[in-house]
């Protein structure tokens, strides 16, 4: 067992380059037969513009809180399960990842899930904005619509 | 009372990106500090419906009564959607 060696960069902001071997570091061990790990690449295009630049700013004390409650509630969830989640903030070039998510898991098919869950939840409740600059200079913040009352 | 009042991605184009401070009276609201904000910078006008509001790191609905000191934080959507999620009325 490889219980307990708690890394410090579980859920984590940073602003240099993330190290994906060390949130990998993070979560494997002798019980998981799994890990999957997802990188979050900066793309040069969106919606036709070319992409030159991409920085990416947060709230924080509140991001790296809501970081944390999702590798918790993730982990809770499955058995033997680790969770690590590392974004990096300002600016991204092109081709480098402003996100890794490294799961290990017993087995495969939980590590796949966890992974998936755990992107789609940082993009809908961390407060982590990513302003795009185009090639004509132009940059815009990237919104999505708010959701409609419920 | 004094609030503190931060602005993230698009709200900060409008604010700033350094805190402000809007004086209120006693028992202020979320909504109430909102027409305060948009009558100081009326480009927030449009903006606001879409903000979620951060009270202390936690988000609230317009109804929530705001304590001095508070800090207060301006959360326009993010990529995935808005974090407001349920929380405006």
């Amino acid at each position: 067992m490889t219980e307990g060696h708690a890394s410090p960069v579980r859920a984590s902001l940073t602003e240099g380059p993330i190290d994906t071997a060390a949130a990998t570091d993070a979560v494997a061990g002798a019980t998981c037969g799994a890990v999957v790990v997802f990188l979050g690449n900066v793309r040069n295009h969106h919606g036709g513009r070319t992409v030159t630049e991409l920085a990416y700013s947060a709230y924080r004390p509140m991001a790296q809180a809501r970081l944390e409650q999702i590798v918790t509630e993730l982990e809770g969830a499955a058995t033997g399960l680790r969770v690590a989640i590392v974004h990096r903030l300002g600016v991204v070039p092109i081709g480098e990842a402003s996100v890794v998510i490294a799961v290990a898991s017993p087995h495969r098919q939980a590590a796949y899930e966890a992974s998936r869950t755990a992107l789609e939840r940082l993009k809908r409740e961390v407060p982590i904005w990513k302003r795009e600059t185009y090639d004509d200079g132009s940059a815009t913040w990237r919104e999505e619509e708010a959701l409609a009352p419920a | 009372m004094q609030i503190r009042v931060l602005a993230f991605a698009t709200a900060a184009d409008v604010i700033g990106k350094e805190p402000v401070e809007i004086d209120l009276e006693a028992g202020a609201t979320v909504d109430s500090l909102g027409a305060s904000l948009c009558q100081q910078f009326p480009a927030l006008e449009p903006i606001w419906p879409r903000l979620a509001v951060a009270v202390d790191g936690e988000v609230v609905r317009g109804s929530r009564t705001l304590e001095a000191d508070a800090e207060v934080a301006l959360l326009p959507p993010v990529s995935g959607g808005s974090i407001v999620r349920d929380a405006r009325p």
